[in-house]
């Protein structure tokens, strides 16, 4: 983890989610690149981000592509978050004895069904050989979780409207980097509404 | 043949390891403080749960003391070097009250805070101290120490097994970092917050800490000290401090310049 | 090794080695007569009493239990760390810049440290390595100075401060200190560098960069130095470099503090924002991208 660094954190608000990463990669003290993004889209309602070892956050990607796209092959319907979560927690626990170096955080908004009409916004993390928490309010990872954990406790708060959904995650994460050294140089961040998904890029520190 | 030329492992393996015997005289007995700056008083506060490991020593173990009437000294890491460490500072004041017939100053006890602790840099106190008080010039200040002396004045800082937690919460709130203001709406000042603000802030960072950290929590003491003439409405007045908290003024230590200091008390989380 | 060495040497002014210290019972009145509150400092102006554990290897008792940058990054006790200085030499004296980063680990322990030590009018010290042991011998460089000035009538050269200072630290050598500083100054030579680090190394020179951000600072400092740079050249070439330092290093940023020795002292200059300077720098380099490439013309292809 501390090989290259790299933060994510997702948050949950009212019917939507934000999940946001930094965009540092290194080599140890080195700053290599600041375009390195740790979240990923699986569809247009569900993302995920693994920050972690870079070489393992790239195979671990395209092990999960691979692996979603064979469930919409023989399912013909997309992936629920809390699918996807157990999908990744599997795909992890195949390799308990030479773990992936990442831990892994979803965020997404389940489609509503006949029988979950209203379905609630849904976060999940795990530990590195996919171990799953699924909280109410916040998930973080990476080098810097302690920083995200302090700040987001003092920030978050229940059913935040996309837009304070977004200040809030975006203050988490600018705030909580600004402490660490192996993270920052560069914040994306994700806000997924059940109509729309936001992309925003943020001016964040780059030293 | 091979087969048989190791013999099983599991009754040959000798079974101790040797012993390892080497001086530790450390230990790690969490906890986490606080010390925010305002323009004419300063907030120093800690929690008082003293823990090793995974148990709790006690649930009341002081962190935070008055040294003078306007300076506040907090302690944390190792309790048994924190406790001693205090103890020759409160000395070193006696010792410079009976020679000067005056109190030493809150620059002057950062600076021997700096020589005591480097005195032991090759034995060092396992303790981070943060400062605080009012300067000479009547404003609040924050000083904040590694174990072997290196030192910085600051407005705000926090130390201990939570501080990751709570720093950058309080980069943002009271230094306003990664913050702009409204167009056309007043530019923030940092170092100028009103008590109220700066109280509300240091409970929110204790609770967050006590809601993440296994080590921080039990309750906490705040003490806040006034630079003389200063109104105490904003802390006394109705309706100022949650039902839960405490205040009592303590007495003048010394003569009694007219610097007052308050000690608030707020329980937190046990578990 | 330590053995041979302090039988070889004769036990230091600094250091009460072989007598044991004990405050409480001390008889010297220094220590809480008139002199009460004066730190460690003996009547004498050494200093007194640094307290060694009672065990066979104080060195390795040290190493063991603080991340002195080097064996044992997860020792409990995390002593500040600095991180890029420079110092440069020019037609107009002297160039001192800083960046402002102390970490702990990973943790980023203080974004505002002052790396340049003022040790007096004439004199400036930077701060790399051990924070404590940079702050504390060179506060302590500044009071030699000072009582040198008072016996000699005459301030002190950066030679002889800067080897007070080495001689100091070569006592210690050995037991843990971790200090790279540079001492730059003016005196009857004209503006002086010297860098003097923990191992008792002191050496003269134009150009020194010290710290874990060292190399990318060399990197800019090396394209842009001539002896012949004007004031605000040079000024801005310390700023630019310590910027580069503080984007690629990890362990350095913030801020940077800039100063500059002249004739009659030393001049704070600034502090700067290193992540404002680097927008800056690349809204710069954009416009100059943009000035530099003609307006894409058609490229000649032969008939």
């Amino acid at each position: 983890m501390e090989l290259n660094g790299g933060s994510v954190v997702a948050m949950i608000g009212k019917d939507c989610v934000a999940i946001a990463s930094d965009l540092r990669l290194g080599n140890q003290s080195v700053g290599v690149a600041s375009n390195f993004e740790k979240v990923f889209p699986v569809n247009d309602k569900l993302y995920y981000g693994i920050p972690g070892l870079a070489s393992d956050v790239y195979t671990l990607r395209e092990h999960l592509r691979f692996r979603v796209n064979m469930y919409r092959m023989k399912e013909e319907r997309e992936i629920t978050p809390k699918t996807f979560t157990h999908l990744v927690s599997s795909t992890l626990y195949e390799k308990r004895f030479g773990p992936f170096f990442v831990e892994p955080v979803v965020a997404g908004i389940p489609s509503p069904t006949p029988l979950d009409p209203h379905p609630r916004p849904f976060i999940s993390t795990m530990d590195t050989i996919g171990c799953i928490t699924t909280p109410k309010d916040f998930a973080v990872a990476g080098t810097a979780a302690d920083k995200l954990y302090g700040v987001a406790e003092g920030l978050w708060e229940p059913d935040l409207e996309p837009e304070d959904l977004f200040e809030t995650i975006s203050q988490t994460l600018l705030n909580a980097v600004d402490r660490d050294a192996l993270s920052g140089w560069g914040v994306v961040v994700h806000l997924i509404t059940a109509d729309k998904v936001v992309t925003r890029t943020l001016r964040a520190r780059m030293d | 043949m091979a087969l048989y030329a190791q013999p099983p492992t599991s009754y040959s393996v000798p079974t101790t390891a040797p012993i390892e015997h080497r001086f530790n005289p450390y230990s790690d007995n969490g906890g986490t403080i606080l010390a925010i700056a305002g323009k004419d008083f300063s907030v120093i506060a800690g929690d008082t749960r003293q823990s090793e490991g995974y148990s709790i020593q006690t649930r009341y173990a002081r962190k935070v003391w008055q040294l003078t009437d306007k300076v506040v000294l907090a302690t944390n890491g190792f309790a048994a070097d924190g406790n001693n460490f205090v103890k020759r500072v409160k000395q070193r004041l006696e010792w410079y009250e009976h020679a000067h017939h005056k109190p030493m100053g809150l620059k002057s006890i950062a600076r021997m805070i700096q020589t005591i602790l480097y005195g032991k840099r090759f034995f060092p106190y396992y303790v981070y101290n943060i400062l605080g008080g009012i300067e000479e010039d009547g404003s609040g200040a924050v000083y904040s120490f590694d174990p072997v002396g290196s030192y910085e004045r600051e407005a705000c800082r926090a130390a201990g097994a939570a501080q990751s937690l709570i720093q950058p919460f309080l980069d943002n709130q009271v230094y306003f970092k990664n913050q702009q203001p409204a167009p056309g709406s007043a530019p923030f000042v940092p170092g100028n917050l009103p008590l109220s603000t700066i109280l509300s802030l240091v409970v929110d960072s204790f609770t967050s800490a006590t809601e993440r950290h296994i080590e921080v929590g039990d309750g906490m003491e705040i003490y806040v000290v006034m630079n003389r003439g200063r109104n105490t409405d904003d802390l006394l007045g109705p309706g100022i401090l949650a039902e839960s908290m405490h205040v009592e003024e303590l007495g003048a230590l010394g003569e009694g310049g007219g610097e007052k200091t308050f000690l608030v008390t707020s329980p937190l989380k046990r578990d | 090794m330590n053995s041979v060495l302090s039988q070889l040497q004769p036990p230091a002014p600094h250091l009460g080695l072989d007598q044991e210290e004990d405050e409480f019972t001390s008889s010297d009145p220094s220590a809480w007569g008139s002199m009460g509150g004066f730190g460690n400092l003996a009547r004498n102006g050494g200093v007194q009493g640094m307290s060694i554990p009672r065990v066979n290897d104080p060195t390795a008792f040290l190493d063991l239990h603080t991340d002195n940058m080097s064996s044992n990054p997860e020792a409990k006790i995390k002593i500040a760390h600095g991180t890029t200085t420079l110092a440069f030499r020019f037609q107009g004296g002297i160039i001192v810049a800083v960046d402002s980063r102390a970490t702990a680990g990973s943790y980023i322990a203080s974004g505002t440290v002052k790396k340049v030590i003022e040790i007096n009018k004439f004199l400036l010290g930077t701060m790399a390595g051990g924070a404590a042991d940079c702050q504390y011998w060179e506060t302590y460089l500044g009071m030699q100075c000072r009582l040198y000035e008072l016996r000699n009538k005459e301030r002190i050269s950066v030679a002889a401060a800067s080897k007070i200072l080495s001689n100091i630290v070569y006592q210690y050598k050995g037991m843990g200190l971790s200090m790279g500083t540079m001492v730059c100054g003016w005196d009857k030579t004209g503006p002086c560098i010297f860098y003097v680090d923990d191992d008792g190394q002191r050496l003269k020179g134009d150009l020194f960069s010290v710290g874990s951000g060292s190399t990318f600072a060399y990197g800019v400092l090396d394209q842009g130095y001539r002896w012949d740079l004007t004031d605000e050249e040079a000024q801005e070439l310390g700023r630019r470099s310590i910027v580069a330092a503080g984007h690629r290093d990890a362990y350095s940023g913030n801020t940077s503090n800039v100063f500059h020795v002249r004739e009659n002292g030393w001049e704070f200059i600034g502090n700067y924002d290193v992540n404002e300077l680097w927008y800056e720098y690349e809204v710069k380099k954009k416009a100059a991208r943009e000035a530099a490439a003609p307006a894409a013309s058609p490229m000649a292809v032969e008939a």
